[in-house]
């Protein structure tokens, strides 16, 4: 792909007004963003506000992820200046407006690893890259761990700089320095356009992150703990990943307290990173931390100093095709779930009623490539059982899940026949899925399934670049 | 054999019912009194009555803790479960006509709470009444009584911790200490767990699922424990004697039992 150049010499612009004038709004209508300021961001509202204005029709958005507060999506939803979204996870209103009305063209779920892949092969051609980037020097090298604003990894992003015809930096810090071994190159760059905010890095925190006390989730990271143990993956040099859910956090620290005991130290950990993670990594627990996304402050700091804290490409994190990811190393992932079959396939894109409520993220990609892949949930959720014949749908494939821990029992996909002879002695209650679902189903009864229309509104695309499911208005 | 832990959960709240056997407490309290308002006692007992009707555990031991039977619910609180598969009743504010109070309305165990000053005064009195499997010490309500503070190092509870260790060891019942209830507090909670075994109680009742773990782990025998126990049945199986030298120690028929009672427990606990 060649890369537009700047039709001015002047890279730094003062106002969007201004690089409008420049760049034809109307004909460069592939546009992405980043979302690692999360619900934090104020890039994304500020710049689809001025496609809104200018009544911009046929839009195909490239957002790694959506959150609640991307009201201009809404906006230009109910516009109809949208055609396509590919994107790897969204919630909030945006979420449940496509849920319910569609859009002209399709909604393509992604994952991490296949957006980067997507992206970089050629297949998501992106026009316009509108990047946060909370320090940047004046010629475009930008990092994410420093500035007012700062977002810790830029990984996602990293992709985007690289293919997209024209990338634009938005700022509200530039620095005279130039910035070393920057995440995105300044030969990637083509404007710097400053701003008095780029957000509010506050609204990074989910409000999820914290280790859970309820103890339904204490038990089910007791168990999930013990099953690693016990098949004996929590060896030195093993490799992590947990997500930054209550949950998962609780097993990464039950594991913590674990490798205390046994005196283990593990050789990565990789993904989303929160400040448990980072205390360990201080502790000297841990070798390396590969960071694509920081969940904390306190993550972002460690980054900007600990240079054993390494922030990522999501291609270096999970592109199939890219030979150096991280993940092909990886030894262990803990993920959440929406629902899961009895052939272990996992949902975490839709609820029951096929709302949308989140997307793969980088779930099927470390399935897809950890040794052992755990899936831990409660058995029944409210009143729902998380188990069904068939999920609603399907997020990550049944072949690539290992285990799925609950507070009641622990199911081992029958596929891994090597588990399950480890864990011929073992005191945990190991019992099939079918008869996992037959408890849940003894309190709550079997739910009846929910209606679905067959107005097609979507794809899930894996990281393969298979199709896997299709997502259906409700 | 006793439990180690047990467990309090309240009557009215269905997800905590449901998943009463998950938290491995060796015994359950499903509670009508504190934690249930008056205006949902009948809620609690209609939903409890429901739940046990329909489910059996056969790995959890159930009781009841029922309002004291001075209050307007006691009554209806027995009538209304006492034909349910549970082991028996947990009575707060407990005395010796109380208990035999419950006892002409139903045969099963009873779990008195010693929860007031006369409670303490008479606990030998209620120990020795019929049906009673254990004494459990209400320490926030004994204290709030003698309108004294409660202390991490518990020594305005030691006399009533001792007393109450001494009365049912006499008459072969449960000693249960007193909840912890700074529920975040683990370590604070390990500490007092093991100041409790160490008076002598068999078992520690808890207000959080989350501190199961370490009350269980504390009431359990430890490796060295069993080993060492192993080692005196095995000598005492030898010998000709009633008492002989094990390492340098004397060990006699006192020694022995406790011994048999620690294999006992490991069996239980799945330890061997």
């Amino acid at each position: 792909m060649t890369k537009s150049q700047p039709t001015t010499s002047k890279k730094i612009i003062n106002s969007f007004d201004e690089f409008f004038t420049l760049i034809p709004i109307k004909i460069n209508k592939n546009i992405s963003f980043h979302h690692h300021l999360r619900n934090g961001d104020y890039v994304l509202n500020m710049v689809l506000d001025f496609y809104l204005k200018e009544k911009v029709q046929d839009i195909n958005l490239f957002p790694s992820a959506i959150f609640p507060k991307y009201t201009k999506i809404l906006d230009l939803l109910r516009n109809n200046q949208i055609n396509n979204i590919t994107t790897n996870y969204l919630n909030g209103p945006v979420a449940d407006y496509i849920t319910n009305n569609g859009l002209k063209g399709t909604l393509k779920m992604q994952t991490h690893g296949g957006r980067a892949r997507s992206i970089l092969e050629g297949k998501n051609n992106i026009d316009i890259a509108y990047i946060a980037a909370p320090y940047t020097d004046n010629q475009g090298n930008a990092i994410g761990y420093k500035g007012l604003n700062k977002c810790g990894s830029l990984g996602y992003a990293i992709a985007d700089s690289e293919q997209a015809k024209i990338v634009v930096l938005v700022t509200d810090h530039i620095t005279n320095e130039i910035v070393k071994d920057p995440e995105i190159k300044a030969e990637n760059v083509d404007y710097i356009i400053k701003v008095d905010s780029i957000g509010d890095n506050l609204g990074i925190v989910s409000g999820t992150t914290n280790i859970t006390t309820n103890p339904i989730g204490v038990k089910i990271a007791k168990n999930t703990s013990t099953l690693l143990n016990e098949l004996g993956l929590i060896k030195n040099g093993f490799s992590f990943q947990s997500g930054a859910g209550g949950a998962s956090l609780r097993v990464t620290k039950d594991v913590k307290d674990i490798m205390l005991t046994n005196n283990i130290k593990a050789s990565f950990f990789s993904g989303g990173i929160t400040k448990y993670h980072v205390e360990m990594l201080e502790e000297g627990l841990v070798e390396k931390l590969y960071d694509v996304q920081c969940f904390d402050i306190e993550a972002i700091d460690s980054m900007a100093k600990n240079s054993h804290h390494h922030p990522i490409s999501a291609s270096i994190y999970a592109n199939p095709a890219n030979p150096n990811r991280v993940i092909k190393d990886l030894d262990i992932v803990i993920l959440g779930a929406t629902e899961i079959d009895y052939d272990f396939n996992v949902n975490v894109t839709t609820d029951s009623h096929q709302n949308l409520i989140g997307g793969s993220g980088g779930h099927s990609d470390t399935a897809s490539e950890a040794k052992v892949t755990v899936i831990v949930s409660p058995l029944i959720k409210g009143r729902i059982p998380v188990i069904k014949k068939r999920v609603t749908t399907i997020t990550t494939l049944g072949e690539n899940v290992d285990c799925f821990v609950t507070e009641r029992g622990i199911a081992i996909n029958p596929k891994r026949t090597d588990l399950i002879k480890k864990l011929e002695h073992t005191s945990l209650k190991i019992i099939s899925i079918e008869e996992l679902a037959k408890l849940a189903y003894s309190y709550t009864g079997i739910p009846k399934e929910t209606k679905t229309t067959t107005n097609q509104i979507g794809v899930i695309e894996d990281r393969t670049y298979n199709i896997i499911d299709k997502l259906y208005q409700k | 054999m006793s439990s180690r832990s047990y467990l309090f959960i309240p009557g009215n709240t269905p997800s905590m019912l449901q998943n009463l056997d998950v938290f491995d407490a060796d015994t359950v309290i499903i509670d009508f009194e504190d934690s249930v308002v008056s205006f949902d006692k009948d809620a609690a007992r209609i939903l409890v009555r429901n739940f046990l009707e329909k489910f059996d555990f056969t790995t959890t031991e159930i009781y009841i803790r029922i309002n004291d039977a001075t209050s307007e619910f006691f009554t209806e609180d027995v009538a209304s479960t006492k034909d349910l598969n549970i082991t028996g009743y947990v009575l707060p504010k407990a005395l010796p006509d109380h208990i035999l109070k419950l006892n002409n309305l139903t045969d099963k165990l009873i779990i008195p709470i010693i929860e007031t000053p006369m409670a303490v005064l008479r606990m030998e009195d209620i120990a020795k009444l019929p049906n009673i499997s254990g004494l459990l010490l209400g320490a926030e309500d004994l204290t709030k009584d003698l309108n004294i503070r409660r202390t991490l190092e518990a020594t305005e509870i030691l006399y009533t911790r001792s007393k109450l260790v001494l009365v049912s060891s006499a008459y072969n019942i449960d000693s249960i200490d007193t909840p912890w209830v700074d529920k975040d507090n683990l370590d604070g909670l390990t500490e007092d767990t093991l100041n409790a075994k160490n008076l002598g109680f068999t078992s520690k009742c808890a207000i959080h699922p989350n501190h199961i773990e370490v009350i269980n782990t504390a009431f359990t025998p430890n490796e060295l424990e069993v080993l060492e126990a192993k080692r005196i049945v095995k000598k005492a199986l030898e010998s000709t004697k009633g008492a002989f030298s094990l390492d340098g120690k004397m060990v006699d028929l006192p020694i022995i039992e406790k011994a048999k009672k620690t294999i006992e427990k490991a069996k239980k606990y799945n330890l061997l």
